[in-house]
Protein backbone atom coordinates (compact mmCIF):
# COMPACT_ATOMS: atom_id res chain seq x y z
CA UNK A 1 0.00 0.00 0.00
CA UNK A 2 1.67 3.22 -1.14
CA UNK A 3 2.09 6.18 1.18
CA UNK A 4 1.81 9.89 0.57
CA UNK A 5 4.34 11.81 2.66
CA UNK A 6 4.39 15.61 2.96
CA UNK A 7 6.66 18.00 4.82
CA UNK A 8 5.25 21.37 5.91
CA UNK A 9 8.00 23.87 5.16
CA UNK A 10 6.50 26.49 7.48
CA UNK A 11 7.32 24.07 10.28
CA UNK A 12 10.43 22.19 9.15
CA UNK A 13 13.53 23.51 10.94
CA UNK A 14 16.00 21.14 9.32
CA UNK A 15 16.66 19.17 12.49
CA UNK A 16 17.32 16.13 10.35
CA UNK A 17 15.76 13.35 12.43
CA UNK A 18 13.77 12.09 9.44
CA UNK A 19 16.84 12.11 7.20
CA UNK A 20 18.71 10.22 9.91
CA UNK A 21 15.98 7.61 10.47
CA UNK A 22 14.82 7.12 6.88
CA UNK A 23 17.49 8.46 4.52
CA UNK A 24 15.92 6.66 1.55
CA UNK A 25 12.69 8.60 2.03
CA UNK A 26 13.76 12.04 3.22
CA UNK A 27 16.47 14.33 1.97
CA UNK A 28 17.46 17.90 2.81
CA UNK A 29 17.00 20.40 0.01
CA UNK A 30 19.37 23.32 -0.57
CA UNK A 31 17.62 25.28 2.22
CA UNK A 32 18.32 22.37 4.56
CA UNK A 33 14.63 21.64 4.83
CA UNK A 34 13.39 18.09 4.51
CA UNK A 35 11.68 16.75 1.40
CA UNK A 36 10.04 13.39 0.91
CA UNK A 37 11.82 12.14 -2.20
CA UNK A 38 10.69 8.51 -2.15
CA UNK A 39 7.77 7.54 0.12
CA UNK A 40 8.27 3.89 -0.88
CA UNK A 41 11.98 3.92 -0.06
CA UNK A 42 11.63 2.43 3.43
CA UNK A 43 9.22 0.14 5.28
CA UNK A 44 6.04 1.88 6.42
CA UNK A 45 6.96 1.50 10.13
CA UNK A 46 10.17 3.39 9.61
CA UNK A 47 8.43 6.20 7.67
CA UNK A 48 5.94 6.52 10.52
CA UNK A 49 8.75 6.47 13.07
CA UNK A 50 10.48 9.27 11.18
CA UNK A 51 7.24 11.27 11.06
CA UNK A 52 6.52 10.86 14.76
CA UNK A 53 10.13 11.71 15.53
CA UNK A 54 10.00 15.14 13.92
CA UNK A 55 10.56 17.71 16.69
CA UNK A 56 8.20 20.21 15.06
CA UNK A 57 5.56 17.78 13.80
CA UNK A 58 6.15 18.90 10.21
CA UNK A 59 5.63 15.50 8.56
CA UNK A 60 2.26 14.05 7.57
CA UNK A 61 1.74 10.51 6.31
CA UNK A 62 -1.36 9.43 4.40
CA UNK A 63 -2.29 6.06 2.91
CA UNK A 64 -2.37 6.95 -0.78
CA UNK A 65 -4.94 4.26 -1.61
CA UNK A 66 -7.52 4.96 1.06
CA UNK A 67 -6.64 8.61 1.90
CA UNK A 68 -6.53 7.55 5.53
CA UNK A 69 -4.29 9.75 7.71
CA UNK A 70 -1.66 7.57 9.37
CA UNK A 71 0.22 10.42 11.08
CA UNK A 72 -0.39 12.67 12.95
CA UNK B 1 29.56 56.71 41.04
CA UNK B 2 33.12 56.63 39.71
CA UNK B 3 33.62 58.29 36.36
CA UNK B 4 34.87 55.04 34.79
CA UNK B 5 31.49 53.45 35.56
CA UNK B 6 29.69 56.30 33.86
CA UNK B 7 31.90 55.85 30.82
CA UNK B 8 31.27 52.10 30.82
CA UNK B 9 27.52 52.56 31.00
CA UNK B 10 27.62 54.91 28.04
CA UNK B 11 29.62 52.49 25.84
CA UNK B 12 27.35 51.71 22.89
CA UNK B 13 28.89 48.23 22.64
CA UNK B 14 28.09 47.28 26.25
CA UNK B 15 25.64 44.38 25.99
CA UNK B 16 25.21 44.43 29.77
CA UNK B 17 24.24 48.13 29.90
CA UNK B 18 21.13 48.51 32.10
CA UNK B 19 19.07 50.00 29.27
CA UNK B 20 19.97 47.09 26.95
CA UNK B 21 19.11 44.53 29.64
CA UNK B 22 15.80 46.33 30.33
CA UNK B 23 14.87 46.64 26.64
CA UNK B 24 16.88 44.52 24.21
CA UNK B 25 14.45 45.18 21.37
CA UNK B 26 15.44 48.79 20.72
CA UNK B 27 19.19 48.19 20.81
CA UNK B 28 19.30 44.94 18.82
CA UNK B 29 16.48 46.11 16.53
CA UNK B 30 18.64 49.09 15.57
CA UNK B 31 21.59 46.77 14.85
CA UNK B 32 19.32 44.55 12.75
CA UNK B 33 18.40 47.51 10.55
CA UNK B 34 21.81 49.25 10.36
CA UNK B 35 24.48 46.55 10.72
CA UNK B 36 22.98 43.04 10.77
CA UNK B 37 26.38 41.31 10.90
CA UNK B 38 28.03 43.48 13.54
CA UNK B 39 31.46 43.12 15.16
CA UNK B 40 31.28 44.02 18.84
CA UNK B 41 34.86 44.92 19.83
CA UNK B 42 34.13 45.02 23.55
CA UNK B 43 32.76 41.46 23.72
CA UNK B 44 35.01 40.38 20.81
CA UNK B 45 32.25 38.67 18.90
CA UNK B 46 29.91 39.00 15.93
CA UNK B 47 26.32 39.95 16.68
CA UNK B 48 23.75 38.60 14.20
CA UNK B 49 20.22 39.92 14.29
CA UNK B 50 18.30 39.23 11.03
CA UNK B 51 15.85 36.33 10.79
CA UNK B 52 17.23 35.20 7.44
CA UNK B 53 20.81 35.23 8.76
CA UNK B 54 19.93 33.22 11.87
CA UNK B 55 18.20 30.52 9.84
CA UNK B 56 21.22 30.42 7.51
CA UNK B 57 23.68 30.17 10.40
CA UNK B 58 21.69 27.49 12.22
CA UNK B 59 21.32 25.28 9.18
CA UNK B 60 25.06 25.44 8.47
CA UNK B 61 26.34 23.57 11.48
CA UNK B 62 29.45 22.57 9.49
CA UNK B 63 30.44 26.27 9.27
CA UNK B 64 29.46 27.27 12.79
CA UNK B 65 30.56 24.97 15.56
CA UNK B 66 28.61 24.62 18.80
CA UNK B 67 31.77 23.71 20.72
CA UNK B 68 32.21 27.29 21.89
CA UNK B 69 33.19 26.63 25.50
CA UNK B 70 35.76 23.96 24.65
CA UNK B 71 37.25 25.71 21.59
CA UNK B 72 37.37 29.31 22.73
CA UNK B 73 40.45 30.01 24.87
CA UNK B 74 39.61 33.65 25.63
CA UNK B 75 39.05 34.65 29.26
CA UNK B 76 35.47 34.75 30.52
CA UNK B 77 33.40 37.79 29.63
CA UNK B 78 32.42 39.70 31.69
CA UNK B 79 35.49 39.10 33.92
CA UNK B 80 35.30 36.81 36.94
CA UNK B 81 37.00 37.15 40.32
CA UNK B 82 40.75 36.65 39.81
CA UNK B 83 40.94 33.79 42.32
CA UNK B 84 38.28 31.81 40.44
CA UNK B 85 40.42 30.96 37.41
CA UNK B 86 40.77 27.27 38.35
CA UNK B 87 37.00 27.06 38.90
CA UNK B 88 36.48 28.44 35.40
CA UNK B 89 38.59 25.57 34.01
CA UNK B 90 36.50 23.04 35.94
CA UNK B 91 33.30 24.61 34.66
CA UNK B 92 34.73 24.59 31.15
CA UNK B 93 35.50 20.85 31.37
CA UNK B 94 32.00 20.18 32.65
CA UNK B 95 30.20 22.26 30.03
CA UNK B 96 32.29 20.85 27.19
CA UNK B 97 30.50 17.53 27.62
CA UNK B 98 27.03 19.04 27.23
CA UNK B 99 25.05 17.86 24.23
CA UNK B 100 24.58 21.50 23.19
CA UNK B 101 28.40 21.84 22.92
CA UNK B 102 28.80 18.88 20.55
CA UNK B 103 29.27 18.89 16.80
CA UNK B 104 28.75 16.09 14.35
CA UNK B 105 29.56 13.27 14.19
CA UNK B 106 29.26 12.61 17.98
CA UNK B 107 26.29 14.95 18.28
CA UNK B 108 24.18 12.83 15.96
CA UNK B 109 24.36 9.59 17.94
CA UNK B 110 24.10 11.41 21.28
CA UNK B 111 21.04 13.32 20.17
CA UNK B 112 19.49 10.19 18.68
CA UNK B 113 19.84 8.46 22.07
CA UNK B 114 17.73 11.07 23.87
CA UNK B 115 15.54 12.30 21.02
CA UNK B 116 12.79 9.72 21.33
CA UNK B 117 12.10 10.74 24.92
CA UNK B 118 11.24 14.31 23.86
CA UNK B 119 9.18 13.98 20.67
CA UNK B 120 5.93 15.98 20.42
CA UNK B 121 3.99 12.75 20.86
CA UNK B 122 5.95 11.67 23.92
CA UNK B 123 5.55 15.10 25.55
CA UNK B 124 1.79 15.09 24.90
CA UNK B 125 1.63 12.18 27.35
CA UNK B 126 2.96 14.55 30.04
CA UNK B 127 0.13 17.05 29.55
CA UNK B 128 -2.12 15.59 32.30
CA UNK B 129 0.76 15.72 34.81
CA UNK B 130 1.56 19.31 33.84
CA UNK B 131 -2.12 20.29 34.02
CA UNK B 132 -2.41 18.84 37.52
CA UNK B 133 0.77 20.56 38.69
CA UNK B 134 -0.44 23.94 37.35
CA UNK B 135 -3.81 23.46 39.05
CA UNK B 136 -2.16 22.61 42.38
CA UNK B 137 0.11 25.66 42.27
CA UNK B 138 -2.75 27.98 41.30
CA UNK B 139 -5.10 26.49 43.91
CA UNK B 140 -2.55 27.56 46.50
CA UNK B 141 -2.13 31.06 45.11
CA UNK B 142 -5.70 31.96 44.13
CA UNK B 143 -7.24 32.60 47.60
CA UNK B 144 -4.45 35.08 48.38
CA UNK B 145 -5.57 37.53 45.71
CA UNK B 146 -2.00 38.08 44.55
CA UNK B 147 1.19 36.21 43.67
CA UNK B 148 4.67 36.61 42.38
CA UNK B 149 4.20 34.67 39.14
CA UNK B 150 7.87 33.67 39.25
CA UNK B 151 7.88 32.31 42.81
CA UNK B 152 4.40 30.80 42.88
CA UNK B 153 4.19 29.27 39.41
CA UNK B 154 6.96 29.80 36.87
CA UNK B 155 9.89 28.56 38.98
CA UNK B 156 8.31 25.56 40.75
CA UNK B 157 6.47 24.14 37.72
CA UNK B 158 9.43 23.17 35.51
CA UNK B 159 11.38 21.77 38.48
CA UNK B 160 8.38 19.59 39.37
CA UNK B 161 8.15 18.31 35.80
CA UNK B 162 11.87 17.72 35.34
CA UNK B 163 12.38 16.01 38.70
CA UNK B 164 9.44 13.73 37.80
CA UNK B 165 11.14 12.97 34.48
CA UNK B 166 14.35 12.23 36.33
CA UNK B 167 12.48 9.90 38.65
CA UNK B 168 13.43 11.91 41.73
CA UNK B 169 11.35 11.31 44.87
CA UNK B 170 9.16 14.19 45.98
CA UNK B 171 11.12 14.85 49.19
CA UNK B 172 14.27 15.61 47.15
CA UNK B 173 12.57 18.26 45.01
CA UNK B 174 13.63 21.21 47.16
CA UNK B 175 17.24 20.08 47.10
CA UNK B 176 17.12 19.81 43.30
CA UNK B 177 15.51 23.21 43.02
CA UNK B 178 18.29 24.65 45.13
CA UNK B 179 20.85 23.07 42.78
CA UNK B 180 18.92 24.30 39.75
CA UNK B 181 19.07 27.85 41.13
CA UNK B 182 22.86 27.59 41.39
CA UNK B 183 23.16 26.25 37.86
CA UNK B 184 21.35 29.38 36.68
CA UNK B 185 24.60 31.32 37.15
CA UNK B 186 25.91 29.61 34.03
CA UNK B 187 25.43 32.63 31.77
CA UNK B 188 25.24 35.51 34.18
CA UNK B 189 27.55 38.48 34.50
CA UNK B 190 28.36 38.58 38.23
CA UNK B 191 32.12 38.32 39.00
CA UNK B 192 31.52 35.61 41.66
CA UNK B 193 29.32 33.47 39.42
CA UNK B 194 31.83 30.59 39.07
CA UNK B 195 31.55 29.71 42.77
CA UNK B 196 27.75 29.38 42.71
CA UNK B 197 27.90 27.47 39.48
CA UNK B 198 30.52 25.01 40.74
CA UNK B 199 28.44 24.34 43.86
CA UNK B 200 25.51 23.51 41.60
CA UNK B 201 27.63 21.26 39.38
CA UNK B 202 29.24 19.40 42.30
CA UNK B 203 25.86 19.01 43.98
CA UNK B 204 24.32 17.57 40.81
CA UNK B 205 27.15 15.09 40.29
CA UNK B 206 26.92 13.98 43.89
CA UNK B 207 23.15 13.58 43.68
CA UNK B 208 22.90 11.95 40.28
CA UNK B 209 25.87 9.50 40.36
CA UNK B 210 24.31 6.85 42.62
CA UNK B 211 21.03 7.13 40.70
CA UNK B 212 22.78 6.41 37.41
CA UNK B 213 24.30 3.28 38.99
CA UNK B 214 20.81 2.22 40.08
CA UNK B 215 19.22 2.80 36.69
CA UNK B 216 22.03 1.05 34.85
CA UNK B 217 21.20 -2.04 36.97
CA UNK B 218 17.43 -1.76 36.83
CA UNK B 219 16.13 0.61 34.15
CA UNK B 220 12.86 2.48 34.70
CA UNK B 221 10.95 4.76 32.31
CA UNK B 222 12.72 7.94 33.44
CA UNK B 223 15.25 10.16 31.71
CA UNK B 224 18.23 8.96 33.76
CA UNK B 225 17.48 5.42 32.55
CA UNK B 226 17.59 6.66 28.96
CA UNK B 227 21.06 8.11 29.56
CA UNK B 228 22.22 5.06 31.52
CA UNK B 229 21.16 2.89 28.57
CA UNK B 230 23.08 5.18 26.21
CA UNK B 231 26.13 4.70 28.43
CA UNK B 232 25.71 0.93 28.18
CA UNK B 233 25.51 1.32 24.40
CA UNK B 234 28.77 3.27 24.40
CA UNK B 235 27.17 6.50 23.14
CA UNK B 236 27.69 8.49 26.36
CA UNK B 237 30.55 8.33 28.85
CA UNK B 238 29.64 8.40 32.54
CA UNK B 239 30.78 12.00 32.74
CA UNK B 240 28.50 12.87 29.83
CA UNK B 241 25.57 11.14 31.53
CA UNK B 242 26.07 13.29 34.64
CA UNK B 243 26.66 16.49 32.71
CA UNK B 244 23.61 16.03 30.53
CA UNK B 245 21.33 15.19 33.42
CA UNK B 246 22.39 18.51 34.92
CA UNK B 247 21.83 20.12 31.53
CA UNK B 248 18.27 18.84 31.49
CA UNK B 249 17.59 20.39 34.88
CA UNK B 250 19.24 23.65 33.92
CA UNK B 251 17.97 23.97 30.36
CA UNK B 252 14.39 23.16 31.23
CA UNK B 253 14.27 25.44 34.23
CA UNK B 254 15.07 29.07 33.47
CA UNK B 255 13.78 28.88 29.89
CA UNK B 256 10.34 27.67 30.99
CA UNK B 257 10.33 30.17 33.83
CA UNK B 258 10.91 32.96 31.32
CA UNK B 259 8.28 31.71 28.90
CA UNK B 260 5.69 31.81 31.68
CA UNK B 261 6.72 35.20 33.12
CA UNK B 262 7.34 36.99 29.83
CA UNK B 263 4.15 35.59 28.31
CA UNK B 264 2.05 36.56 31.32
CA UNK B 265 3.53 40.06 31.20
CA UNK B 266 2.72 40.36 27.48
CA UNK B 267 -0.90 39.42 28.21
CA UNK B 268 -1.12 41.97 31.03
CA UNK B 269 0.22 44.71 28.78
CA UNK B 270 -2.11 43.74 25.92
CA UNK B 271 -5.56 43.34 27.50
CA UNK B 272 -7.24 42.96 24.12
CA UNK B 273 -5.14 39.87 23.40
CA UNK B 274 -5.92 38.53 26.88
CA UNK B 275 -9.61 38.85 25.99
CA UNK B 276 -9.03 36.93 22.75
CA UNK B 277 -7.43 34.08 24.70
CA UNK B 278 -10.13 34.18 27.36
CA UNK B 279 -12.85 33.88 24.75
CA UNK B 280 -11.59 30.38 23.88
CA UNK B 281 -8.69 29.29 26.10
CA UNK B 282 -8.62 25.71 24.86
CA UNK B 283 -8.79 26.61 21.18
CA UNK B 284 -6.60 29.73 21.14
CA UNK B 285 -3.79 28.70 23.48
CA UNK B 286 -1.54 26.92 20.99
CA UNK B 287 -1.07 29.88 18.68
CA UNK B 288 -1.04 32.26 21.65
CA UNK B 289 1.85 30.33 23.23
CA UNK B 290 3.80 30.52 19.96
CA UNK B 291 3.27 34.28 19.98
CA UNK B 292 4.53 34.50 23.58
CA UNK B 293 7.61 32.59 22.45
CA UNK B 294 8.15 35.00 19.55
CA UNK B 295 7.30 38.30 21.16
CA UNK B 296 9.52 38.17 24.26
CA UNK B 297 11.55 34.96 23.93
CA UNK B 298 12.92 33.13 27.01
CA UNK B 299 16.38 33.04 25.43
CA UNK B 300 17.55 36.28 23.84
CA UNK B 301 20.66 34.89 22.20
CA UNK B 302 22.97 31.89 21.90
CA UNK B 303 26.46 31.45 20.52
CA UNK B 304 28.55 29.61 17.95
CA UNK B 305 32.18 29.69 16.89
CA UNK B 306 33.22 29.82 13.23
CA UNK B 307 34.73 26.53 12.03
CA UNK B 308 36.13 28.18 8.89
CA UNK B 309 36.33 31.60 7.23
CA UNK B 310 32.86 32.66 6.06
CA UNK B 311 31.63 35.79 4.30
CA UNK B 312 28.20 37.26 5.03
CA UNK B 313 26.83 40.65 3.99
CA UNK B 314 30.29 41.81 2.99
CA UNK B 315 31.86 40.94 6.35
CA UNK B 316 34.52 38.28 6.70
CA UNK B 317 34.00 36.05 9.73
CA UNK B 318 37.29 34.33 10.53
CA UNK B 319 37.72 30.78 11.74
CA UNK B 320 37.70 30.89 15.55
CA UNK B 321 35.58 34.06 15.74
CA UNK B 322 32.68 33.89 18.17
CA UNK B 323 29.16 34.72 17.00
CA UNK B 324 26.13 35.53 19.09
CA UNK B 325 22.78 35.30 17.34
CA UNK B 326 19.84 37.16 18.78
CA UNK B 327 16.49 35.49 18.37
CA UNK B 328 15.05 38.45 20.29
CA UNK B 329 15.93 40.65 17.29
CA UNK B 330 15.17 38.10 14.55
CA UNK B 331 11.71 37.47 16.01
CA UNK B 332 10.93 41.17 15.44
CA UNK B 333 12.38 41.29 11.91
CA UNK B 334 9.86 43.08 9.67
CA UNK B 335 11.16 41.04 6.70
CA UNK B 336 9.85 37.87 8.39
CA UNK B 337 6.83 39.10 10.39
CA UNK B 338 4.04 41.53 9.61
CA UNK B 339 3.72 44.26 12.22
CA UNK B 340 6.44 42.52 14.29
CA UNK B 341 6.22 44.70 17.41
CA UNK B 342 2.55 43.85 17.83
CA UNK B 343 1.65 41.02 20.23
CA UNK B 344 -0.93 39.10 18.17
CA UNK B 345 -2.14 35.84 19.74
CA UNK B 346 -3.64 34.66 16.45
CA UNK B 347 -0.44 35.09 14.40
CA UNK B 348 -0.04 32.35 11.80
CA UNK B 349 2.30 31.25 10.40
CA UNK B 350 4.68 32.13 13.20
CA UNK B 351 8.19 31.18 12.16
CA UNK B 352 9.92 32.43 15.31
CA UNK B 353 13.41 31.12 16.04
CA UNK B 354 13.00 30.98 19.81
CA UNK B 355 13.90 27.27 19.82
CA UNK B 356 16.65 27.73 17.26
CA UNK B 357 16.68 25.60 14.10
CA UNK B 358 18.74 22.85 12.50
CA UNK B 359 20.47 19.98 14.27
CA UNK B 360 20.49 21.71 17.68
CA UNK B 361 16.80 22.68 17.61
CA UNK B 362 15.71 22.77 21.25
CA UNK B 363 15.31 19.19 22.46
CA UNK B 364 12.76 20.31 25.04
CA UNK B 365 10.66 22.44 22.69
CA UNK B 366 7.61 20.18 22.87
CA UNK B 367 7.79 20.07 26.66
CA UNK B 368 8.10 23.86 26.87
CA UNK B 369 5.06 24.18 24.60
CA UNK B 370 2.97 21.86 26.76
CA UNK B 371 3.99 23.75 29.91
CA UNK B 372 3.33 27.17 28.38
CA UNK B 373 -0.01 26.10 26.94
CA UNK B 374 -1.20 24.61 30.20
CA UNK B 375 -0.18 27.68 32.20
CA UNK B 376 -1.75 30.27 29.88
CA UNK B 377 -4.91 28.21 29.49
CA UNK B 378 -5.30 27.84 33.26
CA UNK B 379 -4.63 31.54 33.90
CA UNK B 380 -7.17 32.53 31.24
CA UNK B 381 -9.79 30.21 32.72
CA UNK B 382 -9.28 31.49 36.25
CA UNK B 383 -8.57 35.20 36.01
CA UNK B 384 -10.64 37.80 34.19
CA UNK B 385 -7.92 40.35 34.75
CA UNK B 386 -4.38 40.30 36.14
CA UNK B 387 -2.88 43.58 37.36
CA UNK B 388 0.77 44.40 37.80
CA UNK B 389 1.52 45.37 41.40
CA UNK B 390 4.51 47.42 40.27
CA UNK B 391 5.83 48.93 37.06
CA UNK B 392 9.40 48.55 38.41
CA UNK B 393 10.25 45.24 36.77
CA UNK B 394 13.84 44.05 36.62
CA UNK B 395 15.66 41.60 34.41
CA UNK B 396 18.71 39.49 35.32
CA UNK B 397 22.00 40.83 33.93
CA UNK B 398 22.35 38.18 31.20
CA UNK B 399 22.99 38.46 27.47
CA UNK B 400 21.57 35.00 26.94
CA UNK B 401 18.40 34.92 29.01
CA UNK B 402 15.43 37.25 29.22
CA UNK B 403 14.70 36.63 32.88
CA UNK B 404 12.44 38.74 35.07
CA UNK B 405 13.57 38.75 38.70
CA UNK B 406 9.95 38.84 39.89
CA UNK B 407 6.47 39.42 38.48
CA UNK B 408 4.04 40.46 41.23
CA UNK B 409 0.41 40.43 40.07
CA UNK B 410 -2.99 40.80 41.74
CA UNK B 411 -6.61 40.03 40.83
CA UNK B 412 -10.09 40.64 42.21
Amino acid sequence: MPLRVTVDHDLCVGNGQCVFLAPEVFRHNENRQSEAVDPAGAPRERVLQAASSCPTGAIAVVDATTDETLFP
Amino acid sequence: MASSEVAAAADPEDLFAPEVIADPYTYFGRLRETDPVHWNPRAEMWVLTRHEDLVWLLRHHELFSSAVISTDRRPPHPPIDAADGPLFEEVRAFRSDQLVEKDRPPHQSMRAAVHEYFTPQAMEAWRPFVRRAVAELLDEAEPQGRMDVLEALAAPLPVRVITQMMGVPEEDRDHLRDLADKLLYINRGEPDRMRHLMEGIDGMIEYVSPRVDERAESPADDFISVLAQAENDGVFTRHQVLVNTALLLFAGHETTMNLICNGTLAFIRNPGEWERLRADPEGAVRLATEECLRFDPPVKSTQRIAAEDVERRGKVIRKGDRLRWFMAAANRDPRAFEDPDRFDVGRQPNTHVSFGAGIHYCLGASLARVEGQEVFRALAERFAELRLETEELEYSPSVQFRSLTSLPVAWD
